[in-house]
């Protein structure tokens, strides 16, 4: 069916668009963040940084104590895999001194409980083991603090059966999501993140850290047709190209007509998935990171950098619209422009989802004011993309 | 183990004596030409030149037959492509770092998969030490790449053995017409033979390994038993060949107190229980601090079950100062249970590590004295890898790879998260071989 639409009533619909848009970002929730400057890891200048930080949120205390709490990292990749000669925490694992900081800040705080949370690549092994063999020691982290354990979310693990969590929303691409029961038994859902680019939305902050949430039992390539395979098997290809459904036990897609296009597919996921596990704490880290992309595999010229910075706050979207704002890139922007030149934004999903406003008009910023924290990755991204990307095999 | 020859398969088009020509300023001094007439006037002149002459090898030498090694890829070609930052396009790119080109074959876990003939170069030896080992494994393909020729040579001599060279159809009847890219592939293929011909006395060295793995290697655990030393090769797990009755001749796989010491777990993959005395061994080894992986044959346990007990396929006993790990089910599956050792014995305990090596493989050896170490490094790709790092148990001497000494970038690493002195090694774009020697 065409639809003949006069110009005036275009006009109508994108000013009524625009509107409803604006509408949106005032209703969604705003609240503090924190940003500071940190130069380098050590215990000595990143504790404090941290910190102050959480002083500044309202304190940690009034949100975890006597709670579990659990922490979803990123570990994007396999462990052997460097940008360069470069330690993978310093380019797009989160950094460990970052995790342990994160737990020993809250077990101070009268934390329970401290799960460590990740889905690490392909394997049902323990994550004690995954981050062994990119070189950490997983007693700097289980030994921050007392009561502090991992958790391999790429599959089952230790339960007996999957948790069942709804999207509030009604949800963009699932209504709801089969994950691993540790994202349903805790108190306090915290997202520690890296400060990246990301190939296929644009950024990765503390919500798209989320994307690996999902279980590649169920929603991985070789996740089984009707119930979970035992043990993820590569990536999650299933999501971000929507080539076949999630494992008949889990909850189907809502329209399986929609484009079958990461760009499209991935933000919204990621969105779903913020919604059914909320987030109470984000925390992204851009003490040394790198640009180009999420990780060393992306086919960019990719740099390690250290932006010497990390950011705080009770709501993801606000967080992440800081996060934005100090790679120097615009929060409201909207496909079409960088980072997003390529696909939807995520925060502008989740800000019409009503999970928080990505407005900075309405985000009171606290500590270290963003102008001065400022690392220039769109800057970096616009002279990169003026000339062609680098030949294969180059790297490093 | 010793690796007198450089053996050569002459190739049948090759009549003309005049070819042996290319031989000159090379290691190859033992040819294994054909019986045909045409070949006589060659025979004569190789045995004139000093070179040993025989339609198969000598007394001394057991011939094994292997596979060609290398990637392994679909329609059982040997990858091009494959190799750090050989991505085609940013969709394709794979966050597992195995970088491979599409049409690679995986392995269970998307990572390519990788035939080497080091695994049964070991065995062979074990069960025979009193032999040299060759490796009969002709090109599989008309064609094949220098870098394929290199991994073919490193991968036989860098666990004791020496690949019989045999060019494939092509590249002999290019090098008869004397092409220079011909002869390009011949100088890197003769440069990487009189490498191992000039370090011989590697192959005396023993392995160094966190694991044992006590077998029979025969009969009905024939299969399961050797296919998982080839699956631990793969895994990155550095294990030693102990045999299950080892005669005294046999005394470098025998197993003895000597022979436990330096292992942090044994292996027990056989369907019958071991005979008392080894079972008194093992158990022996396994209270003293050592950790036990069996399958559920073994018998009857001492010690008690472990309080936190999770492996889906494994139980968890203590017993003394060690632990023993048994399986749910009698062996079945070798991958699993390759990787699952490696985990059961813990990645902290892992002599090498890369980063951005792609399909590797590594062999780690202990001069008969003990003053010096060898580490053989393999990158299966038919071209080196970028920017790949290696962490090594041990301290860094020096670095070769075939072409002569390789300068490396070496960082000595914190012992608190390694049970021993460790260092990380930064490689330049190297071939697909490196040694690394440590010091004592």
């Amino acid at each position: 069916m065409h639809s003949h639409q006069t110009r005036r009533q275009f006009l109508f619909t994108a000013t009524a668009g625009l509107a409803a848009s604006t509408l949106t970002r005032a209703a969604a929730p705003a609240s503090p963040v924190a940003v500071a400057r940190c130069k380098t890891y050590t215990p000595a200048e990143l504790l404090p940084a941290m910190q102050k930080m959480f002083d500044r949120l309202g304190g940690l205390e009034r949100l975890v104590k006597g709670k579990t709490v659990a922490c979803k990292i990123n570990l994007t990749g396999a462990p052997t895999y460097r940008l360069g000669y470069l330690p993978l925490e310093d380019t797009h694992y989160t950094h460990p001194q970052v995790i342990a900081a994160a737990a020993h800040l809250m077990s101070q705080a009268g934390a329970r409980r401290i799960r460590i949370l990740e889905s690490p690549w392909s394997t049902a092994d323990p994550v004690e083991e995954y981050i062994l063999r990119a070189n950490w020691e997983p007693q700097d982290i289980l030994g921050a603090a007392p009561n502090v354990e991992f958790e391999n979310t790429n599959y089952l693990g230790r339960s007996k059966k999957y948790s069942r969590l709804t999207v509030p929303f009604g949800g963009y691409v699932f209504p709801a999501f089969d994950l691993n029961r540790s994202y349903e038994d805790c108190d306090v859902f915290v997202s520690i993140a890296k400060m990246k680019e990301h190939a296929t939305a644009g950024v990765t902050l503390s919500m798209k850290n989320c994307f690996g949430m999902t279980p590649c039992t169920i929603y991985g390539t070789g996740a089984g047709v009707d119930e979970p395979s035992d043990v993820p098997k590569g990536g999650r290809t299933l999501v971000h190209s929507g080539n076949r459904q999630p494992s008949k036990s889990a909850p189907r897609e809502l329209d399986p007509t929609t484009p079958r296009v990461d760009t499209w597919r991935v933000p919204r996921t990621v969105v779903d998935l913020i919604a059914a596990r909320p987030i109470h704490l984000a925390i992204v880290e851009g003490i040394k990171t790198m640009t180009g992309g999420e990780g060393p595999w992306i086919r960019e010229e990719l740099k390690g950098v250290a932006p010497g910075v990390i950011v705080a706050g009770l709501n993801p979207v606000n967080t992440d619209a800081v996060c934005m704002s100090l790679m120097g890139f615009d929060p409201l922007a909207d496909r079409g422009t960088p980072p997003f030149e390529r696909c939807d934004s995520t925060l502008k999903l989740a800000e019409e989802a009503g999970l928080g406003t990505r407005d900075l008009e309405r985000i009171e910023v606290i500590g270290t004011p963003i102008a001065e924290a400022r690392f220039d990755f769109a800057g970096m991204r616009q002279r990169r993309r003026s000339v062609p990307p680098p030949p294969m095999g180059v790297r490093g | 183990m010793t690796a007198q020859w450089t053996p050569m398969r002459w190739p049948d088009l090759w009549t003309d004596p005049s070819s042996l020509d290319l031989l000159q300023g090379t290691a190859i001094d033992y040819l294994l030409i054909g019986k045909g007439e045409a070949l006589g006037p060659v025979r004569t002149r190789a045995q004139q030149a000093g070179l040993h002459v025989a339609d198969a090898a000598p007394a001394g030498v057991a011939t094994v037959k292997g596979e060609w090694p290398g990637v392994k890829m679909a329609r059982g070609r040997v990858g091009q492509a494959i190799g750090f930052g050989g991505l085609p396009s940013v969709t394709s790119a794979s966050a597992n770092g195995s970088s491979v080109a599409a049409q690679a074959m995986g392995g269970p876990t998307g990572v390519p998969w990788v035939d080497s003939n080091g695994w049964l170069i070991r065995l062979e030896s074990a069960l025979h030490p009193e032999n040299s080992i060759w490796v009969d494994a002709p090109p599989s393909d008309a064609r094949i790449a220098a870098g394929s020729y290199l991994v073919a040579i490193a991968d036989s001599a860098s666990h004791g053995g020496r690949w019989i060279l045999s060019l494939d159809t092509q590249l002999a009847a290019d090098l008869h017409a004397k092409t220079p890219q011909a002869l390009e592939t011949w100088k890197k293929v003769t440069a990487a033979a009189g490498f191992f011909a000039a370090h011989k006395s590697w192959t005396a060295y023993a392995p160094v390994g966190v694991v044992g793995v006590v077998s029979g290697f025969s009969g009905k655990n024939e299969f399961f038993s050797r296919e998982l030393l080839n699956l631990l090769d793969r895994a990155g797990q550095h294990y030693r060949i102990l045999l299950r009755e080892a005669a005294a001749i046999r005394e470098a796989a025998a197993i003895n107190d000597a022979s436990l010491t330096s292992l942090r777990a044994l292996i027990y993959p056989d369907i019958e229980p071991p005979a008392p005395g080894l079972r008194k061994q093992i158990l022996a080894f396994v209270q003293a601090g050592g950790i036990l992986i069996a399958g559920p044959k073994w018998g009857e346990l001492p010690g008690t079950p472990a309080k936190s007990d999770e492996h889906p396929r494994f139980s968890w006993r203590t017993l003394g100062k060690g632990r023993v790990a048994v399986a749910h089910e009698d062996p079945g599956d070798p991958y699993l249970w390759a990787n699952d050792s490696v985990v059961l014995v813990s990645h902290r305990y892992d002599l090498v590590r890369f980063w951005n090596g792609g399909a590797t493989g590594s062999f780690y050896t202990m001069s008969p004295g003990q003053k010096q170490a060898v580490v053989h490094l393999l990158f299966y790709a038919n071209r080196g890898p970028d920017s790949a790092s290696v962490r090594i148990a041990g301290q860094i001497g020096r670095a070769w790879t075939v072409d002569g000494p390789v300068k490396v970038v070496g960082q000595a690493l914190s012992p608190a998260n390694f049970p021993k002195e460790a260092v990380e090694v930064h490689l330049p774009q190297v071939s697909q071989y490196v040694a690394l020697e440590l010091e004592a």
